[in-house]
C-alpha cells in the first residue's frame, strides 16, 4: 500500500509526540529498534541511520557527560572522582533522554528520506497551500541533490582539463576550492534564468492554481490519521495529568 | 480589417540596451507577424536573434532587463516605450498566455521541481487552474504532437539532449499560445526528431498560430517561412520573402550558413590522411565494451536494475583520422565519448589510451592525452573570463608564459581573441561553443572527442572548427565527433560510423 504523505507525516509525528510523552525507555528502545526495521526494508536504513548518528552522538555524548557524572538527585553511587559521581539514576535519565530523542529523530528522518517530494508538494497544493510555498520546500528538499549534482559536473569538466583529484584529505579540499566559485556563480545564474522561465509559465499568476499530480488518499488513511492525532493528543493529556497529579484531584 | 488579417503582433525596436550594457543590443529592428504566419529570424552568431526573441515574448522586459525605445504591439493592444522610468510595464505572466518563447538552451525552460514528462508539460496549465480533467488531454495530445508519448513518466532529469528540446517545445505548445518563438529549434535533434518538429510548426501554422523561428541557417524550417528577417549586428539588415532574400549580399555577410548541414559552409571532404593508417599504432581503443545506466525500479526505491546503452562495442582510432559518430537521439553517443577519457568507466570490456587501459588512471590523467568537447558548453565552462577558462590546467603543462601565449593563440583559432576578458556565461550560446572547443584544443590531446560540435555554430563558426579539426588531424591527432549532422559527418569525417542498438557500425 502506498501511503499519503500526509499519512506518514502523521504517523511520525504521532509517534515523536507519543514517545515523548510517554518517557519511557524500553518504548523508546522499541520505537528505535521499529524505525530501523521500517528504514531497512524501505532501503533507506543505512543513509537514516547515518544521518541519525551524525545528528545523534555529539548529543548523547553531552548528555552521558552531564547526567552520568553529574546529576544532583542521584543517590545509589556506582563510582567517584572528586566531584564527578556516576550514579544509576543519573544513568537512567540519561539512556531515557537520548532513546527518547533518538526514537524522536530517527521516526522524522525516516519520513523525510521515505517521502516522494513530488506527492508532498500535490497534497500541500491540493490543501490550497500557495504553489510558491510548494516550490520552495521542493527546491529546500532537493537542493542538495541538485548542488552535488552540479558540483559533479564542475569536476567533470575539471577533471577533463586535467584536474587530477586523488584521495588525500588536502588534495580534496584543494580541488573543492576551485569547484567553490563556479559552484555559487553557477546557482546564481540558474536562479536568473530559472525566474524567468517561471514566470513566463505564469508561475507568479495569481488566481487559483490546479494540480496535475493525482495523491490518492483512501478513507482507511484518513481514518488512521485521526485516530493517530487523537492518541497522541490522549498521551499528551494524560502526560500532562501524570506530570501535575493535584490538576487531576481538585 | 478581418482577424485573419490583423497582425498578431507588431513590433518596432528603435533601440534595445541591456542594463550595463555600453552599445545597444538591437537597433532599428521592425517586424509584423500575422496570425497563421511562419517568420523565421536569421542571424549568425551574436546578432541579437535570442535577444529580439526574449523582448518579443517578454523575458527581456523594458525597464526590467535594459532601457527599450520603440513599440510592441499584441492584437491591437499598442505600448510605447521611451526608455523612461514612465514607460509601461509588461506583466510576463499575462504577456505569457499569448505569447511563448521556448530558449535555446532547452533545459532553462523547465520548473525543476516536476518529477515526470507529463507533470513538467503540465506545469503551465496549472498555473492557469485548468481543471485536472483536462490537462490528462492536453498531456496526451502535447506529448503526441512532439513524440514523447513514451516518456510520459521519465524523469525530466534523464532525457538526452534532442527529447529535452522536444519536451521544452511541448510546454510551451500545451498552453496554446497566438504567437510562438522558438530559439533554435531544430538544434541537437535527431533526423526524425526535426521531422516531427517541422510538422508540429506546420500544423501549429495550419491552426493560426504565428510562429516565429530563430536560427542561424536556412534550415528545413526557415525553408518553410513566408518572411524573413536577417540580423547582422542588432540591426535588421534585410527582410522581405524568402526568394528576394536568398543570395543576397545582406545574407551572405550575416554568417548565416545557407543549408541546413553545416556541410555548406565546409570545402569538399578533406583527402584524408597522407600516410598509411595500417603503419602507425592505435592511440585510441575500445575492446568487447558494454554500458548501462542505472535505473530504479519504480515503486522499488533504491533497487537498481540496468539500462544497457552499449554492448560488445569495438572501436579503434589513429593518429590523423577523423571518425564521425552519427545515430539517434539517446542512442548513447555522448555515453560513448565519456568512455574514451574515464568520466564513464564501463561496465564490461576495456579502453585503451596509448596502448594502455585506462581502467585504473584518474581522469585527470587521462586528459593529457584525451580532450572531450561537452555537448553543454555550460557544463564546460566555470572560470571567470574566456582566457582563464582555455588557460586553466595549461601552467602544468607549459609553465606560466607558455600557458598564456597558448591560451591567447587558441582563442585566436576560434575567433574570440576579442572576447577575451569576457565571462563565458555572458557570450552567445554558438561562442561559448567555441570557446569550449578552444580549452580542448589549446591542451593539444592526441585524442580530440567533439561531442556536437557544430550544434549552433553560424558559417564563420563552422568554418573555423572545420580548420581546427583539419589542422588538428594534420598534426596527427585523432578527432572523433558525434553528431546529428549527417552532412556535416560527411563532408568533415574519413570516417563515418552509426551507433545502433548499442554497437557501432560503417556508414
Amino acid at each position: 500500500m502506498r501511503l499519503h504523505p500526509f499519512t506518514a507525516l502523521t504517523a511520525a509525528a504521532c509517534t515523536a509526540v507519543a514517545t515523548t510523552a510517554a518517557a519511557s525507555w524500553p518504548l523508546s528502545v522499541a520505537v528505535v529498534v521499529a524505525t530501523a526495521v521500517l528504514a531497512a526494508r524501505a532501503r533507506v536504513a543505512g543513509r537514516v541511520l547515518f544521518a541519525a548518528a551524525v545528528t545523534m552522538a555529539p548529543l548523547c555524548l553531552s548528555l552521558l557527560v552531564l547526567h552520568g557524572l553529574f546529576f544532583p538527585e542521584g543517590r545509589t553511587v556506582l563510582a567517584e572522582w572528586g566531584p564527578a559521581r556516576v550514579t544509576a539514576e543519573g544513568l537512567e535519565f540519561a539512556l531515557d533522554l537520548a532513546t527518547r530523542t533518538s526514537a524522536c529523530v530517527l521516526v522524522l528522518l525516516l519520513f523525510s528520506f521515505t517521502v516522494s517530494v513530488p506527492d508532498l508538494v500535490s497534497a500541500l497544493a491540493a490543501r490550497s497551500v500557495p504553489p510558491q510555498f510548494g516550490f520552495v520546500l521542493a527546491s529546500t528538499l532537493t537542493l542538495v541533490p541538485a548542488i552535488a549534482a552540479r558540483l559533479d559536473r564542475i569536476r567533470q569538466a575539471q577533471e577533463a582539463r586535467g584536474l587530477l583529484l586523488r584521495g588525500g584529505l588536502l588534495s580534496r579540499l584543494g580541488a573543492l576550492r576551485l569547484q567553490m566559485v563556479p559552484l555559487v556563480l553557477g546557482l546564481i545564474d540558474d536562479a536568473g534564468i530559472r525566474a524567468q522561465a517561471l514566470e513566463a509559465r505564469g508561475f507568479g499568476a495569481p488566481g487559483p492554481h490546479t494540480i496535475f499530480r493525482h495523491v490518492e488518499d483512501p478513507p482507511r488513511q484518513r481514518i488512521f490519521r485521526a485516530v493517530a492525532l487523537v492518541l497522541a493528543a490522549m498521551a499528551v493529556v494524560l502526560r500532562l495529568l501524570a506530570s501535575w497529579p493535584e490538576v487531576a484531584s481538585p | 480589417m478581418t482577424a485573419a488579417t490583423r497582425a498578431a503582433l507588431r513590433a518596432g525596436i528603435d533601440e534595445f540596451t541591456f542594463h550595463g550594457g555600453t552599445a545597444p543590443a538591437l537597433r532599428g529592428v521592425g517586424l509584423e507577424i500575422a496570425p497563421g504566419s511562419l517568420t523565421a529570424v536569421l542571424g549568425g552568431s551574436g546578432s541579437g536573434k535570442s535577444t529580439l526573441g526574449k523582448v518579443l515574448a517578454g523575458w527581456l522586459r523594458a525597464g526590467h532587463s535594459g532601457a527599450l525605445r520603440g513599440s510592441l504591439e499584441l492584437f491591437g493592444t499598442r505600448l510605447d516605450f521611451r526608455g523612461s522610468a514612465g514607460d509601461p510595464r509588461i506583466n510576463p505572466a499575462e504577456w505569457s498566455r499569448r505569447v511563448c518563447f521556448v530558449p535555446q538552451d532547452a533545459a532553462a525552460m523547465l520548473s525543476t521541481v516536476r518529477s515526470t514528462v507529463a507533470e513538467e508539460l503540465a506545469f503551465g496549465l496549472e498555473n492557469r487552474g485548468t481543471p485536472r480533467q483536462d490537462m490528462l488531454v492536453a498531456v496526451e495530445r502535447a506529448a503526441a504532437g512532439i513524440g514523447l508519448s513514451a516518456l510520459l513518466d521519465r524523469d525530466p532529469a534523464t532525457l538526452s539532449g534532442g527529447e529535452l528540446r522536444r519536451l521544452a517545445v511541448g510546454c510551451a505548445v500545451i498552453t496554446e499560445p497566438d504567437v510562438l518563438v522558438l530559439d533554435e529549434p531544430l538544434a541537437s535533434l535527431d533526423a526524425a526528431g526535426a521531422a516531427q518538429m517541422a510538422d508540429l510548426i506546420r500544423s501549429l501554422v495550419a491552426r493560426g498560430v504565428a510562429v516565429v523561428v530563430l536560427g542561424h541557417s536556412v534550415d528545413r524550417l526557415a525553408l518553410q517561412a513566408g518572411h524573413w528577417i536577417v540580423l547582422d549586428g542588432g540591426i535588421a539588415t534585410a527582410a522581405g520573402s524568402p526568394a528576394h532574400i536568398m543570395g543576397s549580399p545582406e545574407l551572405d555577410a550575416s554568417g548565416v550558413r545557407l543549408s541546413a548541414p553545416a556541410a555548406s559552409a565546409l570545402p569538399a571532404a578533406p583527402p584524408g590522411p597522407a600516410f598509411n593508417l595500417g603503419d602507425v599504432p592505435v592511440i585510441l581503443e575500445l575492446q568487447g565494451v558494454g554500458f548501462g545506466y542505472p535505473a530504479a525500479s519504480p515503486g522499488r526505491p533504491g533497487r537498481a536494475t540496468e539500462n544497457a546503452v552499449l554492448r560488445d562495442l569495438d572501436f579503434s582510432l589513429r593518429p590523423g583520422e577523423i571518425v564521425a559518430i552519427t545515430g539517434p537521439n539517446g542512442a548513447g553517443k555522448s555515453t560513448l565519448l565519456r568512455l574514451f577519457n574515464g568520466l564513464l568507466r564501463p561496465s564490461y570490456g576495456d579502453v585503451r589510451v596509448g596502448g594502455n587501459s585506462i581502467a585504473s588512471m584518474p581522469v585527470g590523467g587521462v586528459a593529457a592525452s584525451v580532450g572531450l568537447l561537452f555537448q553543454q558548453p555550460r557544463d564546460q565552462l566555470f572560470e571567470r573570463t574566456a582566457l582563464r577558462e582555455v588557460r586553466f590546467g595549461l601552467r602544468q603543462l607549459l609553465g606560466s608564459e607558455g600557458a598564456d601565449a597558448r591560451a591567447r593563440a587558441a582563442l585566436e583559432d576560434v575567433g574570440l581573441s576579442a572576447a577575451a576578458s569576457v565571462h563565458p556565461a555572458d557570450l552567445p550560446a554558438s561562442q561559448q561553443r567555441l570557446l569550449a572547443l578552444a580549452s580542448v584544443l589549446a591542451r593539444d590531446p592526441a585524442v580530440i572527442a567533439l561531442d556536437e560540435p557544430s550544434v549552433g555554430l553560424d558559417r564563420h563558426g563552422v568554418e573555423r572548427l572545420g580548420r581546427a579539426v583539419e589542422q588538428a588531424a594534420a598534426r596527427g591527432k585523432g578527432v572523433v565527433l558525434v553528431t546529428h549532422d549527417a552532412g556535416y559527418a560527411r563532408t568533415a569525417a574519413y570516417r563515418n560510423l552509426q551507433i545502433d542498438a548499442g554497437r557501432l557500425r560503417e556508414v
